[in-house]
Protein backbone atom coordinates (compact mmCIF):
# COMPACT_ATOMS: atom_id res chain seq x y z
CA UNK A 1 0.00 0.00 0.00
CA UNK A 2 2.71 2.59 1.14
CA UNK A 3 5.51 1.60 -2.22
CA UNK A 4 2.22 2.09 -4.36
CA UNK A 5 1.15 5.29 -2.95
CA UNK A 6 4.98 6.24 -3.41
CA UNK A 7 5.45 5.60 -7.00
CA UNK A 8 2.19 7.16 -7.82
CA UNK A 9 3.89 10.12 -6.02
CA UNK A 10 6.78 9.49 -7.58
CA UNK A 11 5.01 9.04 -10.84
CA UNK A 12 3.26 12.97 -10.51
CA UNK A 13 7.06 13.97 -9.65
CA UNK A 14 8.41 12.83 -12.65
CA UNK A 15 5.22 14.13 -15.11
CA UNK A 16 6.24 17.73 -13.49
CA UNK A 17 9.49 17.78 -13.69
CA UNK A 18 9.67 16.56 -17.37
CA UNK A 19 7.00 18.90 -18.57
CA UNK A 20 8.44 21.88 -16.70
CA UNK A 21 11.86 20.88 -16.41
CA UNK A 22 13.97 23.27 -14.08
CA UNK A 23 17.23 25.23 -15.72
CA UNK A 24 20.12 22.40 -16.03
CA UNK A 25 17.70 19.77 -14.62
CA UNK A 26 16.94 16.79 -16.51
CA UNK A 27 15.52 13.77 -14.07
CA UNK A 28 13.88 11.15 -14.48
CA UNK A 29 13.00 6.83 -13.59
CA UNK A 30 16.21 4.46 -14.64
CA UNK A 31 13.09 2.69 -16.13
CA UNK A 32 9.45 3.35 -15.46
CA UNK A 33 8.98 -0.34 -14.62
CA UNK A 34 10.81 0.56 -10.70
CA UNK A 35 10.15 4.04 -9.83
CA UNK A 36 12.35 3.90 -7.25
CA UNK A 37 15.35 4.80 -8.73
CA UNK A 38 16.17 7.57 -11.02
CA UNK A 39 18.99 9.32 -12.74
CA UNK A 40 19.35 12.76 -12.66
CA UNK A 41 21.34 15.28 -14.57
CA UNK A 42 22.79 18.21 -12.91
CA UNK A 43 24.44 21.18 -14.93
CA UNK A 44 27.43 23.12 -12.99
CA UNK A 45 26.29 26.25 -12.29
CA UNK A 46 27.39 29.45 -13.90
CA UNK A 47 30.27 31.32 -12.76
CA UNK A 48 31.47 28.60 -10.62
CA UNK A 49 34.72 26.19 -11.07
CA UNK A 50 31.72 23.47 -12.12
CA UNK A 51 30.28 25.62 -15.12
CA UNK A 52 29.37 23.76 -18.43
CA UNK A 53 29.92 20.35 -16.21
CA UNK A 54 27.09 17.96 -16.68
CA UNK A 55 26.84 15.71 -13.68
CA UNK A 56 25.19 12.46 -13.43
CA UNK A 57 23.46 10.90 -10.31
CA UNK A 58 21.73 8.17 -8.65
CA UNK A 59 18.29 8.57 -6.19
CA UNK A 60 17.29 5.76 -4.91
CA UNK A 61 13.75 6.42 -2.97
CA UNK A 62 12.54 4.53 0.28
CA UNK A 63 9.41 2.69 -0.40
CA UNK A 64 8.04 5.01 2.23
CA UNK A 65 8.53 7.90 0.39
CA UNK A 66 7.91 10.75 0.59
CA UNK A 67 7.84 10.41 4.35
CA UNK A 68 11.36 9.34 4.28
CA UNK A 69 13.88 11.61 1.83
CA UNK A 70 15.89 9.36 -0.85
CA UNK A 71 19.55 8.86 -0.92
CA UNK A 72 21.43 10.81 -3.49
CA UNK A 73 24.83 9.55 -4.72
CA UNK A 74 26.83 11.01 -7.47
CA UNK A 75 28.11 8.65 -10.39
CA UNK A 76 30.76 10.56 -11.49
CA UNK A 77 34.34 11.60 -10.05
CA UNK A 78 33.24 14.83 -8.36
CA UNK A 79 35.31 17.08 -5.58
CA UNK A 80 33.15 19.01 -3.17
CA UNK A 81 33.31 19.41 0.52
CA UNK A 82 29.74 17.93 1.06
CA UNK A 83 29.63 15.20 -1.05
CA UNK A 84 31.44 11.54 0.48
CA UNK A 85 34.79 10.25 -1.70
CA UNK A 86 31.95 7.50 -2.83
CA UNK A 87 29.65 10.38 -4.46
CA UNK A 88 27.10 10.18 -1.72
CA UNK A 89 25.87 13.61 -1.18
CA UNK A 90 25.66 15.21 2.47
CA UNK A 91 22.96 17.75 2.72
CA UNK A 92 20.22 19.14 5.27
CA UNK A 93 17.35 18.69 2.89
CA UNK A 94 18.48 14.95 2.36
CA UNK A 95 18.06 13.79 6.33
CA UNK A 96 15.22 13.55 7.80
CA UNK A 97 13.87 16.00 10.50
CA UNK A 98 14.09 13.12 13.78
CA UNK A 99 17.40 12.54 12.39
CA UNK A 100 20.42 14.88 12.90
CA UNK A 101 23.45 13.85 13.45
CA UNK A 102 25.16 17.13 14.04
CA UNK A 103 22.53 18.86 15.63
CA UNK A 104 23.08 22.05 13.25
CA UNK A 105 20.73 22.20 11.06
CA UNK A 106 17.24 23.81 11.33
CA UNK A 107 14.22 21.54 11.08
CA UNK A 108 13.01 23.69 8.16
CA UNK A 109 15.99 22.73 6.01
CA UNK A 110 15.31 19.10 6.77
CA UNK A 111 13.29 16.82 4.79
CA UNK A 112 9.57 16.47 5.03
CA UNK A 113 6.57 15.08 2.80
CA UNK A 114 6.13 18.37 1.19
CA UNK A 115 10.31 18.80 -0.35
CA UNK A 116 10.33 17.41 -3.97
CA UNK A 117 12.64 16.10 -6.17
CA UNK A 118 12.58 19.17 -7.91
CA UNK A 119 13.65 20.85 -4.30
CA UNK A 120 16.60 18.19 -3.81
CA UNK A 121 18.42 18.88 -6.87
CA UNK A 122 17.73 22.70 -6.81
CA UNK A 123 19.16 22.22 -3.82
CA UNK A 124 22.18 20.40 -4.50
CA UNK A 125 23.00 22.30 -7.63
CA UNK A 126 23.63 25.53 -5.21
CA UNK A 127 25.56 23.23 -2.51
CA UNK A 128 27.28 23.08 -5.68
CA UNK A 129 27.80 26.82 -6.02
CA UNK A 130 28.02 27.36 -2.35
CA UNK A 131 29.42 24.23 -0.21
CA UNK A 132 28.68 23.91 3.51
CA UNK A 133 31.81 24.27 5.69
CA UNK A 134 30.11 23.48 8.59
CA UNK A 135 29.82 19.37 8.36
CA UNK A 136 32.49 18.75 5.56
CA UNK A 137 31.49 14.97 4.33
CA UNK A 138 35.18 14.94 2.12
CA UNK A 139 37.27 16.70 4.50
CA UNK A 140 40.66 16.38 1.96
CA UNK A 141 38.07 18.48 -0.27
CA UNK A 142 36.99 20.97 2.33
CA UNK A 143 40.66 21.38 3.71
CA UNK A 144 41.85 22.30 0.10
CA UNK A 145 38.24 24.83 -0.52
CA UNK A 146 39.34 26.67 2.46
CA UNK A 147 43.05 26.83 2.45
CA UNK A 148 44.35 26.34 -1.50
CA UNK A 149 41.06 27.66 -3.49
CA UNK A 150 43.21 27.68 -6.79
CA UNK A 151 44.01 23.97 -6.44
CA UNK A 152 40.59 22.85 -5.69
CA UNK A 153 39.17 24.53 -8.21
CA UNK A 154 41.54 23.32 -10.92
CA UNK A 155 40.78 19.93 -9.31
CA UNK A 156 37.04 20.52 -10.06
CA UNK A 157 37.74 22.23 -14.05
CA UNK A 158 39.22 18.55 -14.58
CA UNK A 159 36.84 16.74 -13.67
CA UNK A 160 34.46 18.41 -15.54
CA UNK A 161 36.30 17.76 -18.94
CA UNK A 162 36.97 14.39 -17.90
CA UNK A 163 32.95 13.95 -17.31
CA UNK A 164 32.62 15.33 -21.13
CA UNK A 165 34.85 12.86 -22.33
CA UNK A 166 37.57 15.65 -23.22
CA UNK B 1 59.58 22.15 49.70
CA UNK B 2 57.97 18.91 51.39
CA UNK B 3 54.32 19.78 50.18
CA UNK B 4 55.33 20.04 46.63
CA UNK B 5 57.08 16.71 46.26
CA UNK B 6 53.89 15.47 47.90
CA UNK B 7 51.87 16.85 45.35
CA UNK B 8 53.04 15.61 42.36
CA UNK B 9 51.82 12.08 42.49
CA UNK B 10 48.79 13.10 44.06
CA UNK B 11 48.71 15.35 40.67
CA UNK B 12 50.07 11.94 38.35
CA UNK B 13 47.18 10.05 40.45
CA UNK B 14 44.31 12.24 38.83
CA UNK B 15 45.81 12.59 35.48
CA UNK B 16 45.98 9.00 35.26
CA UNK B 17 42.17 8.39 36.71
CA UNK B 18 40.96 11.29 34.31
CA UNK B 19 42.52 9.64 31.20
CA UNK B 20 41.11 6.02 32.21
CA UNK B 21 37.78 7.75 33.15
CA UNK B 22 37.87 9.80 29.49
CA UNK B 23 38.63 6.77 28.02
CA UNK B 24 35.81 4.52 29.37
CA UNK B 25 33.27 7.15 28.92
CA UNK B 26 34.07 7.29 25.11
CA UNK B 27 34.55 3.24 24.59
CA UNK B 28 31.39 3.08 26.17
CA UNK B 29 29.01 3.47 22.86
CA UNK B 30 30.91 0.86 20.98
CA UNK B 31 31.27 -1.88 23.49
CA UNK B 32 27.35 -1.82 24.32
CA UNK B 33 26.28 -1.22 20.97
CA UNK B 34 25.35 -4.93 20.87
CA UNK B 35 21.80 -4.58 22.96
CA UNK B 36 21.33 -0.99 21.14
CA UNK B 37 18.50 -0.61 18.43
CA UNK B 38 19.35 0.39 14.81
CA UNK B 39 19.16 4.09 15.37
CA UNK B 40 21.03 4.56 18.42
CA UNK B 41 24.43 3.15 17.24
CA UNK B 42 25.22 6.06 15.25
CA UNK B 43 28.21 7.19 17.19
CA UNK B 44 30.36 4.24 16.41
CA UNK B 45 32.30 4.00 12.94
CA UNK B 46 33.26 0.71 11.28
CA UNK B 47 36.74 0.76 10.22
CA UNK B 48 37.18 0.34 6.44
CA UNK B 49 40.52 -1.93 6.85
CA UNK B 50 38.21 -4.38 8.81
CA UNK B 51 35.15 -4.16 6.02
CA UNK B 52 38.02 -5.22 3.64
CA UNK B 53 39.39 -7.99 5.29
CA UNK B 54 36.26 -9.92 5.98
CA UNK B 55 34.97 -9.03 2.27
CA UNK B 56 38.29 -10.99 1.37
CA UNK B 57 37.70 -13.80 3.42
CA UNK B 58 33.89 -13.88 2.37
CA UNK B 59 33.75 -12.60 -1.37
CA UNK B 60 29.91 -14.10 -0.97
CA UNK B 61 29.15 -11.56 1.83
CA UNK B 62 27.47 -7.94 0.84
CA UNK B 63 29.46 -5.42 2.33
CA UNK B 64 26.71 -3.80 3.62
CA UNK B 65 25.92 -7.05 5.66
CA UNK B 66 29.37 -7.11 7.05
CA UNK B 67 29.50 -3.61 8.14
CA UNK B 68 25.99 -3.98 9.94
CA UNK B 69 27.37 -7.10 11.77
CA UNK B 70 30.71 -5.17 12.60
CA UNK B 71 28.30 -2.36 13.48
CA UNK B 72 26.36 -4.30 16.29
CA UNK B 73 29.36 -6.18 17.49
CA UNK B 74 31.68 -3.28 18.45
CA UNK B 75 34.33 -3.63 15.19
CA UNK B 76 35.11 -7.39 16.60
CA UNK B 77 36.30 -9.03 13.37
CA UNK B 78 37.09 -12.13 15.19
CA UNK B 79 33.26 -12.06 16.05
CA UNK B 80 31.99 -11.83 12.87
CA UNK B 81 34.29 -14.21 10.99
CA UNK B 82 33.24 -16.74 13.71
CA UNK B 83 29.81 -16.22 13.47
CA UNK B 84 30.36 -16.80 9.40
CA UNK B 85 32.28 -20.38 9.83
CA UNK B 86 29.50 -21.59 12.04
CA UNK B 87 27.49 -21.45 9.49
CA UNK B 88 24.81 -18.76 10.88
CA UNK B 89 23.93 -16.01 8.23
CA UNK B 90 24.73 -12.93 8.99
CA UNK B 91 21.73 -10.25 9.87
CA UNK B 92 19.99 -8.46 6.49
CA UNK B 93 20.68 -4.63 8.21
CA UNK B 94 17.40 -2.70 8.12
CA UNK B 95 17.07 -0.07 5.73
CA UNK B 96 17.50 2.54 7.41
CA UNK B 97 21.30 1.45 7.85
CA UNK B 98 23.17 3.68 5.47
CA UNK B 99 26.65 3.60 6.47
CA UNK B 100 29.10 6.36 4.76
CA UNK B 101 31.55 4.60 3.97
CA UNK B 102 29.96 1.95 2.12
CA UNK B 103 32.20 1.32 -1.14
CA UNK B 104 31.37 -1.43 -3.57
CA UNK B 105 33.08 -4.17 -3.24
CA UNK B 106 35.90 -4.77 -5.81
CA UNK B 107 37.77 -7.43 -5.68
CA UNK B 108 40.64 -5.95 -7.90
CA UNK B 109 41.04 -2.93 -5.72
CA UNK B 110 43.70 -3.94 -4.10
CA UNK B 111 46.41 -3.93 -7.00
CA UNK B 112 45.24 0.10 -7.54
CA UNK B 113 47.22 2.15 -5.58
CA UNK B 114 44.07 4.51 -3.82
CA UNK B 115 41.30 1.87 -3.87
CA UNK B 116 39.12 4.56 -2.35
CA UNK B 117 37.05 5.72 -5.53
CA UNK B 118 35.35 3.50 -8.35
CA UNK B 119 36.59 4.60 -11.58
CA UNK B 120 33.65 6.10 -13.38
CA UNK B 121 33.42 6.35 -17.40
CA UNK B 122 32.59 9.74 -18.74
CA UNK B 123 29.21 10.08 -20.25
CA UNK B 124 30.19 9.83 -23.30
CA UNK B 125 31.22 6.77 -23.07
CA UNK B 126 28.17 6.12 -20.90
CA UNK B 127 25.14 7.11 -23.23
CA UNK B 128 27.24 6.02 -26.49
CA UNK B 129 27.67 9.74 -28.09
CA UNK B 130 30.78 9.08 -29.54
CA UNK B 131 28.78 8.48 -33.13
CA UNK B 132 26.73 11.92 -32.26
CA UNK B 133 29.73 14.00 -31.42
CA UNK B 134 31.02 15.04 -34.27
CA UNK B 135 27.74 15.99 -36.26
CA UNK B 136 27.66 19.47 -36.33
CA UNK B 137 25.07 21.53 -34.44
CA UNK B 138 22.96 23.10 -37.35
CA UNK B 139 22.54 19.30 -38.45
CA UNK B 140 20.79 18.29 -34.89
CA UNK B 141 18.55 20.79 -34.45
CA UNK B 142 17.02 20.73 -38.06
CA UNK B 143 15.88 17.12 -37.25
CA UNK B 144 12.50 17.35 -35.54
CA UNK B 145 13.63 19.27 -32.22
CA UNK B 146 13.09 17.85 -28.60
CA UNK B 147 11.16 20.38 -27.45
CA UNK B 148 12.33 21.37 -23.78
CA UNK B 149 9.03 20.52 -22.34
CA UNK B 150 8.31 16.78 -22.95
CA UNK B 151 5.65 14.20 -21.52
CA UNK B 152 3.71 11.95 -23.42
CA UNK B 153 0.89 9.43 -22.41
CA UNK B 154 2.91 6.63 -24.04
CA UNK B 155 4.96 5.08 -21.77
CA UNK B 156 8.15 3.71 -24.33
CA UNK B 157 7.76 7.23 -25.53
CA UNK B 158 8.03 9.13 -22.65
CA UNK B 159 11.38 6.70 -21.84
CA UNK B 160 12.38 7.85 -24.85
CA UNK B 161 12.17 11.64 -24.58
CA UNK B 162 13.70 11.19 -21.36
CA UNK B 163 16.59 9.54 -23.20
CA UNK B 164 16.51 12.74 -26.15
CA UNK B 165 16.51 15.12 -23.18
CA UNK B 166 19.88 13.88 -21.66
CA UNK B 167 21.54 12.95 -25.00
CA UNK B 168 21.22 16.71 -25.94
CA UNK B 169 22.23 18.37 -22.44
CA UNK B 170 25.33 15.65 -22.37
CA UNK B 171 26.26 16.96 -26.35
CA UNK B 172 25.41 20.80 -25.72
CA UNK B 173 27.81 21.25 -22.76
CA UNK B 174 30.43 18.99 -24.93
CA UNK B 175 29.77 21.26 -27.68
CA UNK B 176 30.09 24.73 -25.57
CA UNK B 177 33.04 23.09 -24.08
CA UNK B 178 34.35 22.45 -27.17
CA UNK B 179 33.86 25.76 -29.05
CA UNK B 180 35.13 27.47 -25.42
CA UNK B 181 38.41 25.43 -25.94
CA UNK B 182 38.38 26.83 -29.95
CA UNK B 183 38.29 30.49 -28.65
CA UNK B 184 41.14 30.11 -26.32
CA UNK B 185 43.62 27.91 -29.23
CA UNK B 186 42.98 31.00 -31.53
CA UNK B 187 43.83 33.32 -29.04
CA UNK B 188 47.11 31.95 -28.12
CA UNK B 189 47.49 31.17 -31.46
Amino acid sequence: MAASSASKRLFKEYRGLSSDPPEGITAGPVTEDDMFVWEALIQGPEGTPFEGGIFPAELKFPKDYPLAPPTMRFTCEIWHPNVYPNGVVCISILHPPGDDPHHYEQASERWSPIQSVEKILISVMSMLAEPNDESPANVDAARMWRERRKDYERIVRDNVRKGLGL
Amino acid sequence: MSEQTLNIPQILVFLVITFLLIRWLFSKPSGSSTRLPAGQSRGFRVNPAHVDQLSQMFPQLSRRDIMWDLQRNGGNVATTTERVLSGRALEVPPPSFQPPNLRPSNPTSRTATPPLRPAHTDLITRYNLASKINTPFEASSSEPNVPKKAWSQDKDERQKLLQRRREEMILAARRKLEEKDRVKSTETS
